[in-house]
């Protein structure tokens, strides 16, 4: 439905789109991600145990690797291949739809923050200065340990509520831009209705620059997640995240290295790939379209 | 100018005062209290534990409270943790200074090694050896902060024990040490978490210092530096760098939060009792005024970051100035 | 540096072997370091202690945590010292301290108290009957707010006859009186504390400084750095063996068993399996086990945590109870827990006290008569394999803290037992603060207790009565059987330990039956001592009751052992 100077063009013949595969870091952030994803939707073909299932509790609990168990058990005698393979699913699933409605939430507010301006903007842009002056990891700690621990959805919603600041920051100043730009001014003086204008000519201009932001929140939000789980407050048990993994052997990490080891890596291969691509987005969508503070520096504060 | 600062002075007071409010009604919301925690042996009556309460004013209603406080740290006495039983300013005056320390020397580092990185890919962009530089950048900017701190753990403090693996200094014979012998195991405990820490904020100062560096080569007076015959090496180190400089300044101040973050995440492996720490045991302690103490600090300090950030892209560009 | 030849196997696998063999009993001896004695030359050396916690007072009638009580036992005496038999019962075992000697009435109301004429306080100032009355009602009054004030409400008032003679008055004759006096009042300076009002003590300076008569002195205290005391050399009951104890805090666990393997501290209080694994092939280090009075167990809420009084749904059936104590393994969850290192539990009693007995018939683990009987009470098995009664779902919570490791995997490792015979488990792991909210207010379907008992019959009083329902018991089961409530009357109201013994066996035998609970374990409790470090008895209720003999051979000492008693830079 979306028609727009940007996108409408037809994505193959896009110089942009071209631009972004021809970059390598593209192609490799995609066979990486096509990957993971794939190990999510074939989990229960792959994975060669219930990765909840405690296999024997007397004498298969913290094996290191061996040939039935490439990846070791963990203290409960589960499959860590296995749980690794299941475990993408939840990061992907926090991952993406945490970031789904952060972005959804942090371009609407930033589109109205900054076509409204005035009061509006005012009292929103200090709401999230006062947000994101407070370290996310932080805000994560006192509400899981003062509320317990959280569920898949529940982590997603709450990630989702603390990661859109910085997206209605940088879209706010966007819209800033745009709203002064000619086709939106003469949008305006034709009379066509506001939400239309924000829909038709600001939104689809927004989007490049949230796209990138996208990439690099997902990273994000996989790091927190791990995070979050080393520090025994991460997702509820038996539920197997990578981090959940990691928060398994925390407790005895120079010992049960396999449990750190391998989640870890695949952590950091994801969230690579997540970089990578935002990384060549960005490079693609013309860096200077970014204003300059809104790059790391605004996703860092998301940390 | 005078308004300008006055005004953003405002600003960031109002967020302050906003994020300690939420802070202390939430935790003031959450289930337990900071006096179950005091006693772990069976048979206190809850009439005690009451009494406890009355004494430390929790008993009153919230708002009278919050009252209390606010008009308490506006004083400047930020109350009394009842976890520690000691005044929470001097608690936070023990804990405050180790992580500035901390911070400090790895964000010091961690600049000096970023802009020679930056600069090293500037030179030529595109070049395989900035292609690999900024592999390797993305590798440490995507590696789980923590992850990183345990593996170094691991390797250099279990499997070749070289350094310490936890603490400021040796709890028992630091004091009995000759001064040589003390700055020697006060290094000897810093070289590890100042080591990994820089590493992760190298990753961020440098990617973010290279783009800064590749915004201005492209102007004016770099084209006419290079058209005078200075080599696109010297052009770089010359005069590009000291414009570039001014956005990773920007960013230092931004990137507060995070490095409290991080800070927080490298304090708990390496058991550096600094402010990341201090928060995680007030809020398992439910030591309400501890926990609004920390927040109220990392507020302050973001606030600040942000401020001096803003003065200085202020002082350098005119047109900010005027508006 | 030479080492003393000594020849013995290590010492875990041997404790391993006894400990298995259900022997440990409380206090039990370290033979192998009986054979050499301290030396005149083996006077010195500093012992570094790891801890995860620190105190936050130093005054004994405010210590609440288990590390204040260690410290204040430390820096303070009591009138008597309780045998290494933990005898509770009259003044049989008790040994001297304070008072050097004391005489009981005719009627047994009353004691006199005769104090060491050469006991001092720590600045110098000779301690006096005036002390101990002052001690006493400073315990008393409630502005003070001792949580330990229940514990002595049998003692009416301390009286003065003259400066070193004291007269301690009772309401009642009962077994544990002399117990209840010398062992929860530890004496206090009367004129170091007298200008601070009680309702100030919580908070006043003074009850930091920690000036007690005890054999060790406080020398300083930096908070979260370290905490030294150091011996008080002129101290009436001779001057420890040890030149200092140093205990440094750390943040969490982990990093206290760091220090320990680093080399960093010399004692750390708590091992966990795999540390006294590694311990065994150590050759400066080794382990060192004790018994102590806690145990773990899955209470089972008999009443309903949303609606207070009504039975739970779930909990509330006895056969139900019993169904889910069937389906668990309870042998197989101790080995995966804790290795070959914890004892099972038999009932809600620690092993280690002398009035238990280890013998009583168990509910067996057996899955097929658990769903028997879940099915005969009415819960039968839906199609997701969940059971089902009158459109409920057999479905629970297990709350658990997340600061301990152990009850944690306890939770997994409970979850999939019970979802084998249709129970669904969800595991609600909550801090600490969540986690005493819902036991005070038993707010839970099911949670994982580690209860510490007090060494005296008495104890189970606090947690498995109806009198010890309301919020200041600690029955977090709400477990009510009138036929215990008198059997445990009765066991703590007879002078004969025999008697008491049966009474208790037939209240325990009761209780395995009704099932409250779960009984799965007490925690294997091994300290990791360095090897240098020569200890001796270590008490049940407390390991560091004789620490002030503990001592290191001048042939072993290390660079820390050498600062000697100079004073701190």
């Amino acid at each position: 439905m979306i028609a727009s100077d940007a996108l409408g063009r037809g994505i193959g013949a896009h110089p942009m789109l071209r631009a972004l595969f021809r970059d390598s870091r593209t192609r490799i952030a995609l066979v990486v991600l096509l990957l993971v994803t794939l190990g999510a939707i074939l989990a229960p073909l792959l994975a060669p145990y219930d990765p909840t299932a405690h296999l024997d509790i007397e004498h298969l609990n913290s094996q290191p690797p061996s040939a039935a168990h490439p990846f070791g058990t963990d203290p409960y005698s589960r499959d860590v291949l296995s749980r690794l393979i299941y475990g993408s699913r939840v990061s992907l699933a926090v991952g993406l739809g945490s970031v789904a409605l952060a972005m959804t939430f942090g371009i609407a507010v930033g589109i109205a923050a900054g076509y409204l301006g005035g009061a509006v903007d005012a009292v929103l842009m200090r709401l999230v200065d006062a947000a994101i002056s407070v370290p996310r990891l932080l805000v994560l700690i006192m509400v899981v340990s003062l509320w317990g621990r959280l569920d898949l959805v529940p982590l997603t919603l709450l990630m989702a509520g603390t990661g859109w600041f910085a997206v209605s920051r940088l879209v706010r100043a966007e819209t800033l831009a745009l709203r002064d730009r000619e086709f939106v001014l003469a949008a305006r003086a034709l009379g066509v209705p506001t939400p239309r204008v924000l829909v038709r000519h600001v939104l689809p201009n927004v989007i490049a620059p949230a796209l990138v932001a996208a990439a690099l929140s997902i990273a994000n939000v996989i790091l927190l997640e791990a995070a979050l789980s080393y520090l025994g407050v991460g997702i509820s048990t038996p539920t197997a995240s990578w981090g959940a993994i990691i928060q398994d052997g925390a407790e005895r990490v120079a010992e049960l290295w396999w449990l750190t080891l391998f989640p870890g890596l695949a952590i950091l291969v994801t969230v690579f790939a997540c970089n990578a691509l935002g990384d060549a987005l960005r490079d693609a969508f013309d860096p200077r379209q970014l204003p300059r503070d809104d790059s790391d520096a605004l996703f860092a504060s998301e940390a | 100018m005078r308004r300008y600062v006055a005004g953003r002075l405002l600003q960031a007071t109002i967020v302050v005062l906003l994020v300690t409010t939420v802070t202390f009604v939430l935790v003031h919301l959450a289930p337990g209290d900071p006096i179950s925690l005091l006693f772990d042996r069976p048979g206190i009556t809850e009439a005690m534990r009451q009494e406890w309460r009355a004494s430390f004013g929790l008993d009153r209603p919230l708002g009278e409270q919050y009252v209390r406080w606010i008009s308490n740290t506006v004083r400047g006495d930020l109350g009394y943790s009842i976890s520690l039983r000691r005044p929470v300013a001097d608690v936070i005056a023990d804990a405050l200074p180790r992580t500035l320390l901390l911070v400090g020397l790895a964000l010091t580092l961690s600049f000096a090694l970023g802009i020679v990185v930056a600069v090293l890919q500037s030179e030529r962009p595109g070049s395989a050896r900035d292609r690999w530089l900024g592999r390797v950048l993305l590798v440490l900017f995507s590696v789980p902060d923590f992850w990183l701190a345990l593996m170094v753990l691991i390797v250099f403090a279990y499997r070749l024990p070289i350094f310490p693996p936890s603490g400021i200094v040796d709890p028992v014979l630091h004091d009995y040490m000759g001064p040589w012998a003390r700055a020697r195991d006060r290094i000897e405990h810093l070289v590890l978490p100042v080591a990994t820490f820089t590493m992760l904020t190298t990753a961020t100062i440098s990617r973010h210092q290279r783009s800064a560096l590749l915004e201005v080569l492209p102007s004016d007076w770099m084209r006419t530096a290079i058209a005078k015959g200075l080599s696109r090496r010297r052009a770089v180190r010359r005069h590009a760098l000291r414009n570039a400089l001014l956005p990773s300044i920007t960013l230092a101040g931004l990137y507060l939060p995070a490095l409290f973050s991080g800070a927080l995440l490298i304090e708990k492996v390496f058991s550096w009792p600094g402010m990341g720490l201090l928060a995680v045991y007030a809020i398992s302690s439910r030591d309400y005024l501890l926990i609004t103490a920390t927040v109220l600090v990392s507020s302050i300090a973001v606030a600040v970051g942000a401020f001096l950030a803003d003065l200085a892209t202020a002082l350098a560009d005119p047109r900010i100035r005027v508006g | 540096m030479i080492r003393k030849p000594r020849s013995f196997r290590p010492h875990v696998a041997r404790w391993t072997h006894v400990a298995l063999a259900g022997m440990v009993l409380a206090g039990c001896r370290d033979v192998q370091q009986q054979p050499v004695a301290a030396g005149p030359n083996d006077i010195g050396g500093t012992m570094v202690v790891a801890q995860a916690a620190e105190p936050a007072t130093l005054l004994p009638p405010l210590a609440g945590m288990s590390i204040e009580r260690q410290i204040t036992d430390l820096l303070y005496d009591r009138l008597a010292e309780i045998g290494d038999d933990l005898n509770s019962v009259g003044d049989r075992g008790f040994k001297r301290q304070l008072a050097e000697r004391w005489e009981w009435a005719p009627d047994s109301l009353s004691i006199v108290f005769h104090l060491d004429p050469r006991a001092h306080w720590h600045d110098g100032v000779p301690v006096r009957a005036s002390d101990v009355r002052y001690s006493f009602a400073l315990m008393k009054d409630p502005a003070l707010g001792s949580p330990n004030l229940p514990l002595i409400s049998n003692i009416d008032s301390v009286a003065v006859r003259d400066s070193l003679t004291a007269v301690a008055y009772f309401k009642r004759h009962t077994p544990e009186q002399f117990y209840d006096l010398v062992y929860q009042v530890l004496i206090v300076p009367e004129h170091v504390l007298h200008n601070t009002p009680p309702v100030q003590m919580k908070t006043a300076e003074v009850a930091r400084r920690g000036v007690g008569s005890g054999r060790f002195r406080l020398n300083r205290w930096e908070n979260g750095k370290r905490l030294e005391l150091v011996a008080d050399t002129a101290n009436y009951r001779g001057r420890p063996k040890l030149d200092r104890i140093v205990y440094t805090p750390t943040p969490d666990f982990n990093t206290a068993i760091t220090r320990f393997f680093a080399g960093d501290a010399d004692f750390f209080e708590q091992l966990r399996p795999e540390h006294i694994a590694q311990l065994a092939k150590d050759t400066t280090r080794r382990a060192m086990p004790y018994a102590t009075l806690g145990y773990g167990y899955l209470a089972l809420n008999n009443v309903d945590g949303k609606q207070p009084g009504q039975p739970h749904p779930i909990f509330g059936d006895r056969a139900v109870r019993r169904a889910l104590t069937m389906a668990v393994d309870r042998r197989a969850m101790l080995k995966n827990v804790f290795g070959p290192y914890a004892s099972p539990l038999y009932g809600p009693f620690p092993h280690a006290l002398p009035v238990v007995d280890t013998t009583l018939p168990q509910i067996p683990y057996d899955t097929a008569r658990a769903r028997a009987l879940l099915d005969s009470a009415g819960w039968l098995l839906g199609p997701d394999g969940v059971r089902a009664k009158d459109g409920r779902r057999l479905e629970f919570g297990i709350t658990t803290p997340v600061s301990s490791a152990a009850r944690k995997q306890y939770s997994v490792l409970l979850q999939e037992a019970f979802k084998r015979v249709g129970a669904a488990a969800r595991i609600d792991e909550v801090d600490n603060a969540t986690f005493m909210a819902r036991n005070g207010d038993r707010s839970f379907d099911t949670s994982i207790e580690l209860y510490a008992n007090d060494p005296s019959p008495s104890g189970f009083k606090q947690s498995w009565t109806t009198s010890s329902l309301g919020k200041d018991g600690s029955n977090f089961a709400s477990y009510s059987n009138p036929l215990v409530d008198a059997l445990l009357d009765s066991a703590t109201a007879t002078f004969d330990p025999r008697r008491t013994r049966a009474y208790l066996r037939r209240a325990f035998e009761t209780i395995i039956e009704d099932a409250p609970g779960i009984w799965l374990y007490e925690p294997p409790t091994v300290a990791g001592v360095h090897k240098r470090i020569r200890t001796n008895t270590l008490r049940a209720d407390g390991y560091w009751s004789g620490m002030a003999d503990w001592w290191i051979p001048a042939a072993e000492r290390t660079a820390r052992d050498r600062i000697g008693l100079r004073p701190t830079p």
